[in-house]
């Protein structure tokens, strides 16, 4: 039913896959109906910004996609050489452990399979476990659609626990790293955890012996030396598992939309999209978006909400903070009237119309002298 | 006042990318080149930004015509020439590949074997030449098996199915091209003490150690317990004894799986796939 | 963010322009500063790409590292910073004054003080990462540099070290400067794109600033201010640059890939220096000279310690500096945001909203009142004033004024919207007040309880407690071969 109607909203094209980093992202803007909507349906949210005039700003640079293809191919070098001494000088790994399963010395078609299958063994006996697995393909179920992740590495073997490892090439320099790029590095991890958790889960074994503390990888100060340091991810794991569980509860947000409303992009043989743009941007529109300037670094539509917000005046352009301090009224023009007293407050809005009116007030009179 | 100059200026910026055709003409070739070679680009980009490949692509040709004109304009001014880049090797990529290999001795990935060539031979090997290498091989050993005195091969798994981005050679022992769990952490230490040993040799020749060995070896000692200072260059003596000492940790057991994996390759593989690995259908069971 | 600064967005939305957050200057802005626009490689944690920098807006010098990942360009690139940077730094040695304080020798101070000025924050971050990856090198031993590359670390470290000091001027932020004066009608996270931002407060004609910020962010229009650059640059411009040079290292490879860095710099200069213009623009407020003594008090300390040959700065702070560093950077803060206020009738107006803070009229005064009998009887005027502010502020709350300034006063009693004040200090020794000193019937006031010990605070400290961020120490620190050797690639 609801995943029928999510079918529908997506027209005939197979559902977009999710990786880890748009899976971290949906909990970023946990109040976003359109992107939980958009997301559950599996639509591709980049071509549709795109065939609406609002193509994302993202872009990365070529310089720094080979620069992290790089790093990870060091760190990985001669099965795990680098990892290793990481593991063994700062998480005190016994030199016996060094052995390296590759999950990718099969056809891409049984990669997940053997995953689960080296997975499986490494859980049930130990002695013949590994301690790497590199190349490995999870899954996670995301409103009843399957995405595959693939972490760098999982390593096995640290007092019998698995722990995600995850390479990253932005430096950590004297001890610290760009906090935004950690935090982003987390959320990601946290998304391998519960995959993985999952798995050994279904496999019959305990959930517990995925480590919540992931082995984050990164180059030391200028150099490329990879350096390792433990990264508890239990915040974020606890925010992805509510986001989750919020998209299965998407039913309710779909079953309430009119019905026969569909975001197909009507691609054409050659996949150029021939839907009107303005009946598509008005289905879109039929589902409420929470815009927030942030949005502009993890979501595809951030651009086309961004102008609906301007166009309906709306606050949220502004931020969270102006949000919070104008006590929730919605638009620009309302909290202007309330300030400038051409408008009576509404019932609650007694206090927020109180303190327009002051900062009004004191505004005009301390720009004064100054004109 | 500049106040308004400023202005001026960035008034003005939008349109110089919008409307190029409104500025004066100007004689000199190399500027209306440079306007060219400007506007060109910011078409590229905004057709990449459409996702117009197609566009973008002939584009992209417009651009390099219209910069390798410039280039050859301003040089006919500044009368400099290019310089040719370094000479490539004249032997053929696999006997490149194949001299790497033969110094390491055990199944390595296109990017050392890259690495070890650059150090002790004449380098100017890519690892994207390589990468086609072993298909190649292949291609050429079942239109005339054993026609050549080695081919460049796949290093088998323990489900003798082909190992992931590994190089071996067909003439060695075939449990020398088996890779078991413990057998990547071996084969890096036998490869560094087999740098190691090389360069004793070159030095013991009276040579001198070419430094980009050295730094390859210092690369490869910060991975082995105790075959390095913190900050100093690596020592070969101090790197084989280290590699030695870890290596009795895992040898025995590691010898011992590649015998059992080999011995199943010989028993259920035919020529082409104990060279070049057995599909990963039909082997899928371990120990079938 | 208050309803006040909430409330200037939504007016700027509304007219298309920004409105002003502060109604003077609250940093220096130097006659002459050094604009430096540092680009980085992508990806890459300190890999300069180029710079524009220098002092005259008219002839900029544009320094390029033509592969960026090649280490020898990269020192070289440093030392060619060092060579536009040091002298400018070093001219600043040769004017001195004798400063005189409380309690301590007198001490020689530069005149004036050099300043750097920068497009956003994150290129003042990047002026940090330059200054830690070039301040431990040595110009002998195992890697040697130019002898002017360690030196320019320590100053481009000391500039960066400034940077996070609030009130410093040393080295600016154009962004953060312009966003302390002028609120936009975008939020916060937009105000980091300096055209975008420079779109709301100065719109070309005929635009408004929302369609100037607009325009903005199209990144073929108005380039990003660095340091990272535009992907598709990189992508479609940059990388078959550096790959012709790669390929054949020539003067014209080198000139391709400053020709195309070019492209990606020339705005931005354009538009800092016209952050550094409208900023001007705007009268300076009381204390900025204040402040900037104290700037220029600390590049003295540092000048003499570079001159003498002293260690770089640590690679981190010890657990005890680095709490007294945090305690100063709060007092900073707090000085700071106290001296803005009073300066700043815009700035007041905050506090006002949030009661510590009041204006009105005068409405009754007894400028001979006494307290006490016989030797211990003291003047203490009292001054009654009408508001309609929502005052919060108790009796016996110890209030100032940044119309008398050094004045301070004692809230006696609030009945609604009259208060009256005890003035206790700064009204003169005799039986009566100095003529002016206590406000007269019908005069505007404006009081406040933020009196914390800003004048105090901002004298200069003692030479023996000198912070570190003004050069003083506490421990020396003593790089070693490691530091000097570690990479850079």
């Amino acid at each position: 039913m609801a995943t029928d109607r999510l079918d529908a909203l997506r027209g005939p094209v197979p559902p977009r896959p999710h990786d880890a980093r748009a899976i971290a992202a949906l909990a970023a803007n946990p109040g976003c109906a359109r992107r939980a909507v958009l997301d559950a349906a599996g639509i591709d949210k980049d071509s549709t910004a795109r065939h609406l005039g609002f193509p994302a700003p993202f872009g990365q640079s070529r310089f720094a996609i080979t620069r992290g293809d790089v790093f990870e191919a060091q760190v990985k070098a001669n099965g795990c050489a680098g990892l290793l001494r990481l593991l063994r000088e700062v998480l005190g790994l016994p030199i016996p452990l060094v052995a390296y399963h590759d999950a990718a010395d099969v056809g891409a078609h049984l990669r997940h399979a053997h995953t689960r299958a080296l997975i499986d063994r490494a859980a049930r006996d130990s002695d013949d476990a590994g301690t790497f697995y590199d190349h490995p393909l999870l899954s996670l179920e995301i409103a009843g659609h399957t995405s595959y992740l693939e972490p760098d590495v999982v390593a096995f073997r640290l007092g019998g626990r698995f722990h995600i490892v995850e390479i990253k090439s932005f430096a950590v320099i004297d001890g610290q790293a760009e906090p935004a790029k950690v935090a982003a590095a987390a959320r990601q991890a946290a998304v391998y955890v519960l995959a993985l958790r999952r798995l050994v889960e279904e496999l019959g074994h305990d959930p517990g012996r995925v480590s919540h503390e992931v082995i984050l990888v990164c180059p030391e100060n200028f150099a490329n030396r990879p350096v390792a340091t433990l990264v508890d991810v239990r915040r974020q794991l606890a925010v992805l598992r509510r986001q989750l569980a919020r998209m299965t509860g998407v039913g309710d947000l779909v079953s309430g939309l009119p019905s026969g409303l569909t975001f197909d992009l009507a691609a054409d043989a050659d996949g150029v999209p021939t839907r009107p743009v303005a009946e598509l941007a008005e289905a879109i529109g039929t589902v409420a978006a929470r815009y927030a300037p942030e949005c502009r670094s993890t979501c595809d539509m951030c651009l086309f909400c961004r102008d609906e917000a301007r166009d309906e005046g709306s606050t949220d352009l502004l931020g969270r903070h102006v949000r919070d301090e104008l006590g929730g009224v919605a638009g620009v023009d309302e909290a202007l009237a309330l300030a400038e007293g051409t408008r009576g407050p509404a019932d609650g809005q007694e206090e927020i119309a109180r303190l327009l009116r002051l900062a009004d007030r004191l505004r005009a009179e301390s720009l004064e002298p100054a004109r | 006042m500049a106040f308004t100059l400023m202005l001026e200026i960035r008034g003005t910026q939008g349109r110089h990318a919008e409307a190029p055709a409104t500025l004066p003409a100007v004689s000199d070739p190399l500027d209306a080149l440079e306007r060219r070679i400007g506007e060109l680009r910011g078409e590229v980009r905004r057709a990449v930004k459409a996702r117009q490949s197609t566009l973008a692509r002939s584009l992209r040709g417009e651009l390099r015509k219209a910069e390798l004109a410039w280039d050859d304009a301003v040089s006919a001014e500044h009368g400099d020439a290019p310089e040719p880049a370094g000479t490539p090797s004249l032997l053929p990529v696999r006997e490149q590949v194949h001299q790497a290999l033969a110094l390491l001795g055990v199944p390595t990935a296109a990017r050392l074997v890259v690495a070890v060539h650059e150090a002790f031979f004449a380098g100017g090997l890519s690892a994207g030449r390589l990468t086609s290498l072993r298909r190649d091989e292949e291609r050429s050993f079942r239109t005339a098996p054993f026609s050549r005195p080695y081919y460049l091969c796949a290093a088998l798994t323990d489900r003798l199915s082909p190992a992931r981005g590994l190089l071996a050679v067909s003439t060695w022992p075939l449990e020398q091209r088996i890779v078991g769990p413990l057998s990547h952490r071996v084969d890096f230490l036998v490869s560094a003490s087999r740098i190691a040993e090389h360069l004793g040799r070159l030095t013991r020749a009276g040579e001198d150690a070419p430094p980009g060995a050295l730094r390859l070896l210092s690369r490869m000692a910060q991975n082995i317990p105790g075959a390095v200072e913190r900050f100093g260059g690596a020592e070969p003596q101090t790197v084989i004894r280290a590699a030695a000492a870890e290596l009795t940790v895992h040898l025995e057991a590691d010898t011992a799986g590649r015998a059992g994996t080999a011995e199943r390759a010989a028993r259920q593989l035919g020529d082409v796939e104990q060279l070049f690995g057995a599909a990963t259908l039909s082997h899928a069971q371990r120990g079938a | 963010m208050s309803a006040l600064t909430a409330l200037a967005r939504l007016r700027a939305v509304r007219e298309g322009r920004a409105q002003p957050a502060a109604t003077v200057r609250h940093c220096h802005i130097a006659e002459a500063p050094m604009v430096f626009i540092p680009l980085r490689m992508a990806g890459e944690a300190a890999a300069p790409l180029a710079a524009m920098i220098g002092t005259d807006p008219g002839s900029p010098r544009l320094l390029v590292v033509p592969q960026p990942r090649d280490r020898d360009l990269r020192f070289a690139f440093a030392a060619e910073l060092a060579e536009v940077l040091l002298p400018y730094v070093e001219g600043f040695a040769k004017e001195t004054e004798t400063a005189t304080r409380r309690g301590a020798e007198p001490y020689e101070r530069c005149l004036s003080a050099p300043q750097v000025l920068v497009p956003n924050g994150q290129a003042a971050a990047f002026t940090g990462l330059l200054g830690r990856s070039t301040r431990f090198r040595r110009a002998e031993g195992p890697y040697p540099v130019h002898p002017s590359v360690p030196v320019l670390g320590r100053w481009l470290t000391f500039f960066a070290e400034r940077a996070a000091y609030p009130g410093s001027s040393l080295l600016v932020s154009a962004t953060d400067a312009l966003a302390l004066h002028w609120t936009s009608g975008q939020s916060g996270l937009e105000d980091a794109n300096l055209a975008a931002l420079l779109g709301w407060i100065d719109p070309p004609p005929g635009l408004t600033g929302l369609r100037a910020a607009q325009e903005a962010e199209d990144p073929l229009l108005w380039p990003p201010a660095g340091p990272a650059t535009d992907p598709g640059f990189d992508n479609e411009v940059l990388a078959p640059a550096i790959e012709g040079y790669t390929r054949a290292p020539t003067a014209r490879a080198v000139e391709r890939v400053r020709e195309a860095v070019r492209t990606q710099l020339e705005p931005t200069w354009r538009l800092v220096w016209r952050a550094a213009e409208l900023l001007r623009g705007l009268p300076a407020g009381a204390s900025v000279t204040r402040r900037w003594e104290y700037d220029r008090g600390a590049f003295t300390e540092f000048l003499g310690r570079v001159a003498e040959g002293g260690p770089p700065q640590a690679r981190r702070d010890g657990a005890v500096a680095a709490a007294s560093r945090l305690a100063r950077m709060e007092r900073a803060r707090v000085s700071f945001d106290v001296q803005r206020a009073y300066d700043d009738p815009l700035i007041m107006a905050e506090y006002r909203l949030t009661g510590e803070a009041f204006a009105g009229e005068v409405i009754a005064a007894d400028p001979e009142h006494t307290e006490g009998e016989g030797r211990s009887r003291k003047l203490r005027p009292l001054v009654t004033i009408r508001t309609v502010d929502p005052v919060r502020l108790a009796a016996g709350t110890a209030v100032g004024t940044p119309d008398r300034r050094g004045q301070e006063a004692e809230l006696v009693a609030t009945d609604g919207g009259e208060i009256t004040l005890k003035i206790t200090k700064g009204m003169g020794r005799g039986k009566t007040p100095s003529p002016g000193a206590v406000p007269a019937v019908g005069e505007r006031v404006c009081y406040t309880s933020l009196t914390d010990d800003f004048q105090a605070s901002a004298s200069l400290p003692d030479p023996d407690l000198t912070p570190w961020t003004h050069g003083g120490p506490p421990e020396e620190w003593v790089p070693d071969d490691a530091d000097a050797a570690e990479h850079w690639e």
